[in-house]
């Protein structure tokens, strides 16, 4: 396999790299008639660079021996082992392991502090925690702590939970069972930063994972009945006597047909339809009571519809399916689709009832999958970009120096946290002057991470104005002073400090959190690119180069770019030859990685 | 032509000229501002594409759709008080600053602005067959061109129009991604959030070679062509920010609010810089003006944080001598409804009020309040297009001919500038 490897090399270089293709490719560019060309591609076509396309878009990007694994089999099948994931054996990838923050009494949880103080005043207890008995001091304290410990430790819990669906997305042997459950995560939008209980940001993301390649029906239905997209749409607010249009709203604006294909009167009547679904925090609840059960009219019928008929009617509209077709296209293929494109995608999905798979297959098999304005052409999400380092990178488990969510949060995009219902706008939305350097920058913390000791704990770190709390208490200060802003003008938080005080439950909040958030553990990258190329059986500096270059990027970088990449190389080694492993020839391949992962073209899948 | 804002080309140079040495800008700054403050001066003189470069429009955004009627109180209209039982503000507690009109008592930023007759209160802005989808009407605020689908943002067309291709930072966009807005065919403007993310890490041999990088020969791939330039761009400007930013220190406070007040420091230390920009453009961030449920505290905090922020960057602006060139233009995506919901908060709207702010403004009401009883099923019926503030903007503010094309329709200035 590997002299296979090598002599594909040695053929790419004497070829120049000047190519489109970055690896193994000695075909000529895709003809421009793939564009638009929904037929399959033929087996004669089917390589290792059109099998390392399909990993980099299906999934996360792959190893060398990945893609050659899946370039060894026809089109067909290819495309059916990414696509039929079931087959492959998942159950090596562990479950989220919750760390128990959640206490008997803190549901439901109060929407505000002053509510929960309000409900402890009337009631004694809030939050499950009692008040202390009349004369103590600061009666109300534990209240308050609880409410700060509840905020505190679902934001570090949710945080757990991104890491976990990170390390998933770097491990899986199903690479498009994450991919599709992103898509749909940004489909169907929803935030901690709204819901505040991981729970149900972790029941959302195991059904949209669980529903990823299924019935669009089924996940529709399953949206609208999730806790989670109940709370962040505030259909709780939706009742008989006051629809909330929000729900309605984003049903039609952005879940299924698109802005243009209903009126503001539909909007209207498909709220009153979802009037009464509501939760019970983690439950789904029908509430007939709050339901209006009358008569409506809705995409031009009649009837005394409720959600369910009005989701058949929705997907009863071609503009539906044409809809989702698309905005699976783009996340696929590319930004542009055209409209002969769009009806025959639309018209697949809405023909198969709305079945996802046969619509992949249709995409992944395709000869406009593959044609040059295609292939390598789209600008990769942050998530996509880290999470395909590291499985370009072949580890066996995501480091955590430097933190996922720190380095994707940088770039625009928080995994559980998306902007806000559209979710994330992808394609040249992503890449500003500032976030292109980040880039770089970011994956150089990778390739050089800062030492574990220095790095610390992110999720254990307090911010500035609790620190300060912290040490005046150590100094022996009563909580009174150790609380007092300096900042004349903040009076947010310098309320009363008779029944509790609010700065002092905010430090506790955290201090209680930290108790009982299970800690991340940290590590830094464990693979070594000198081991890497020696497995690759390279030798020389030269081949150390190519082979980076063609493992990482799906663009390739001109021959004036690689000779001065060589260049680098043998001047940071002080040889012409790449020699033995040395920390010294590690860090050059590091160098010359961060280079190539800085490139323009690396940003690019 | 509706504005010939210098008769002759000479006595515009004249005054470019003296425009220019009134900055101060040659004298004490780094080289690399002062080559690109003297490019701005040779631009200027020799470019006849550009009016009055002296001239700065910072535009502010506020997310999430402010609420009208509370910001600027019909406290005279009983309906206003029929209609919100719970969350209208009442008369004593409103600012008074016309004889039925109100500020919320929370814009004291905004009553001095008013009162020292900077500032311009343009009521009832909006366009025909409103959207009361957040996405949708703010991307219609965005492009200039409601119910169209244009891909290019309004800041980005003026820019093309007005500004010479060449001309490096044009546009700056304060925010962590682009706003649709200064989308340009032209110009590639500078989105930033954090100055100091504007440099590349690494030894100076790794710098030099990421920047020697794809320079032999365009690509037929466009993307990777707007990622070359963009990185370019980004390399090149980065040094300029960042000295900007690390160097300047002002006394001026910007209240307590930290993220609008932060973003308008940045855009004060950057004209300080004399950077060549024409177009400023901050928001108020996180939808945050979205106040479905229980609103009252809220919003009060919110107008508050953005009317110190405001308030506070005109007051440093004066201070380092550029009062004169620059105005603001505040905007949001659209109104709440006039009736308050059950939640003590209001659904989404349509018309609102638009603020312009600046030394040449002649300060005062402009438009017309709509009625809150002739509605568009609960909804206010805008009175003024916001393309006519834009066209203001453009026009007697930048002083540029082509506000029609940009706008794609003719809209009407509003003489605000004196």
């Amino acid at each position: 396999m590997r002299h296979v490897l090598r002599s594909r090399l040695a053929l790419l270089c004497c070829a120049g790299l000047a190519t489109t293709a970055a690896l193994g490719n000695s075909e000529p560019d895709p003809p421009p008639a793939w564009i638009d060309d929904l037929r399959p591609l033929a087996a004669e076509a089917w390589n290792y660079d059109r099998a390392s396309h399909l990993l980099e878009r299906a999934g996360f990007g792959a190893t060398p021996d990945e893609v050659r694994e899946l370039a060894k089999l026809s089109p067909e099948e290819a495309v059916d082992r990414i696509v039929e994931y079931e087959a492959v054996d998942g159950s090596g990838l562990a479950d989220f392991e919750e760390s128990g923050i959640w206490d008997t009494g803190m549901d439901p949880f109060p929407p505000s502090r002053a509510e929960s103080v309000r409900i402890a005043r009337e009631r004694g207890i809030s939050l499950g925690v009692k008040v202390l008995p009349d004369g103590a001091s600061r009666r109300l304290q534990p209240v308050v702590d609880k409410f700060f410990y509840g905020l505190r430790s679902n934001v570090l819990e949710t945080k757990r939970l991104a890491l976990w669906w990170a390390n998933r997305m770097v491990t899986t042997p199903r690479p498009l069972e994450e991919r599709m459950t992103l898509f749909w995560h940004g489909h169907f939008a929803t935030s901690e930063g709204k819901v505040r209980d991981y729970r149900l940001m972790l029941a959302q993301n195991r059904m949209l994972r669980r529903l990823a390649t299924g019935s669009f029906r089924d996940l529709l239905l399953g949206i609208m009945r999730d806790p989670a997209m109940l709370v962040y749409l505030d259909n709780g607010e939706n009742v008989k006597d006051h629809p909330n249009e929000n729900f309605g709203r984003e049903l039609l604006e952005l879940f299924t047909m698109g802005v243009g294909n209903y009126t503001e009167r539909d909007i209207r009547e498909a709220s009153r339809a979802f009037t009464g679904w509501t939760n019970d925090v983690t439950r789904f609840q029908f509430d007939p009571e709050l339901h209006d059960d009358g008569p409506k009219k809705f995409l031009g019928r009649g009837g005394r519809f409720g959600g369910e008929e009005v989701i058949d009617i929705i997907l009863d509209q071609p503009a539906t399916a044409e809809f989702i077709a698309s905005k699976i296209y783009r996340f696929f293929v590319r930004e542009d689709i055209s409209k002969p494109m769009r009806g025959a995608l639309g018209e697949l999905l809405s023909e198969s009832g709305y079945e996802i798979k046969p619509l992949l297959k249709t995409i992944f098999l395709s000869r406009d999958f593959y044609s040059s304005l295609s292939v390598g052409t789209q600008i990769k999400s942050p998530v996509q970009l880290v999470v395909s380092t590291y499985r370009k990178l072949g580890v066996g488990r995501m480091p955590t120096v430097p933190d996922f969510n720190q380095l994707t949060g940088r770039l625009g995009q928080s995994l559980l946290y998306p902007p806000n219902v559209a979710g994330w706008e992808g394609g040249r939305t992503w890449i500003t002057p500032a976030s292109l350097l980040d880039r770089g920058n970011l994956l150089r913390s990778v390739l050089f991470p800062p030492a574990l000791a220095a790095f610390g704990h992110p999720d254990r770190r307090l911010p500035a104005i609790y620190r300060r709390v912290e040490e005046r208490l150590a100094q022996g200060m009563n909580i009174t002073n150790a609380t007092r802003s300096g900042d004349s003008g903040s009076s947010m938080l310098a309320d009363a400090d008779e029944d509790y005080n609010t700065r002092y439950g905010g430090y506790r909040g955290y201090v209680l959190a930290f108790e009982r958030v299970k800690l991340v553990p940290r590590h830094a990258l464990g693979v070594s690119l000198s081991a890497l190329v020696e497995r690759a059986a390279v030798t020389a500096p030269e081949e150390a180069v190519d082979h980076l270059l063609a493992r990482f990027l799906r663009v390739s970088l001109g021959e004036a770019d690689r000779s001065q990449l060589v260049d680098f190389l043998k001047d940071r080694i002080g040889s012409d030859e790449l020699g033995g492993r040395s920390a010294r020839v590690e860090d050059a391949l590091r160098s010359v990685l961060y280079v190539i992962l800085s490139s323009p073209e690396y940003q690019l899948g | 032509m509706r504005h010939r804002p210098f008769a002759t080309t000479n006595s515009r140079r004249a005054l470019l000229r003296a425009g220019l040495c009134g900055l101060g800008v040659p004298l004490a700054l780094p080289g690399i501002l002062q080559s690109v403050s003297s490019a701005l001066a040779t631009e200027a003189l020799d470019g006849d594409r550009e009016r009055r470069p002296e001239r700065i429009l910072v535009v502010v955004e506020l997310t999430g759709g402010n609420d009208g009627l509370n910001t600027v109180v019909p406290y005279r209209d009983d309906e206003y008080y029929r209609v919100r039982p719970s969350i209208a503000i009442q008369k004593r507690d409103a600012i008074a600053v016309a004889e039925d009109r109100g500020l919320h008592p929370s814009l004291t930023g905004f009553e001095r602005l008013f009162k020292e007759g900077q500032m311009a209160i343009i009521e009832g802005c909006g366009y025909p067959h409103p959207s009361l989808s957040h996405f949708a009407s703010m991307g219609f605020w965005h492009t200039g061109v409601p119910n169209g689908g244009e891909p290019l943002g309004w800041v980005g067309r003026f820019a093309d129009a007005h500004a010479t291709p060449d001309r490096p930072n044009a546009i700056v966009n304060i925010a962590s991604s682009q706003s649709l807005a200064v989308r340009s065919k032209l110009h590639s403007p500078l989105v930033f959030d954090d100055p100091a993310q504007l440099r590349r890490d690494g030894a100076s041999a790794e710098q030099e070679l990421i920047s020697g990088l794809g320079l032999d020969g365009a690509s037929a791939n466009e993307t990777l062509g707007f990622l070359r330039s963009t990185a370019r761009n980004a390399v090149k400007s980065g040094a300029t920010i960042r000295d900007a930013w690390s160097s300047y220190r002002t006394p001026v406070d910007y209240g307590i609010g930290g993220g609008l007040g932060s973003d308008l420091k940045k855009v004060a230390a950057l004209i300080a810089a004399g950077l060549p920009t024409r177009v400023y453009y901050v928001t108020y961030r996180g939808n945050a003006f979205d106040t479905h449920v229980h609103q009252a505290d809220l919003h009060s905090r919110l107008l508050m944080y953005a009317a110190d922020a405001i308030r506070g960057f005109m007051k440093d602006v004066e201070r380092i001598g550029r009062s004169d060139d620059v105005a603001m233009m505040v905007f949001t995506e659209f109104g709440r409804r006039i009736e308050e919901n059950a939640s003590r908060g209001t659904d989404h709207g349509t018309a609102g009020p638009m603020f312009v702010v600046g030394n040449g403004v002649k300060g005062g009401f402009y438009g017309k309040h709509p009625s809150l009883t002739d509605t568009d099923s609960g909804n206010l019926k805008m009175t003024t297009d916001f393309r006519r503030v834009y066209a203001t903007m453009i026009a007697e503010w930048m002083g540029h001919d082509g506000a029609a094309d940009i706008l794609k329709g003719d809209f009407e200035p509003l003489g605000v500038f004196a």
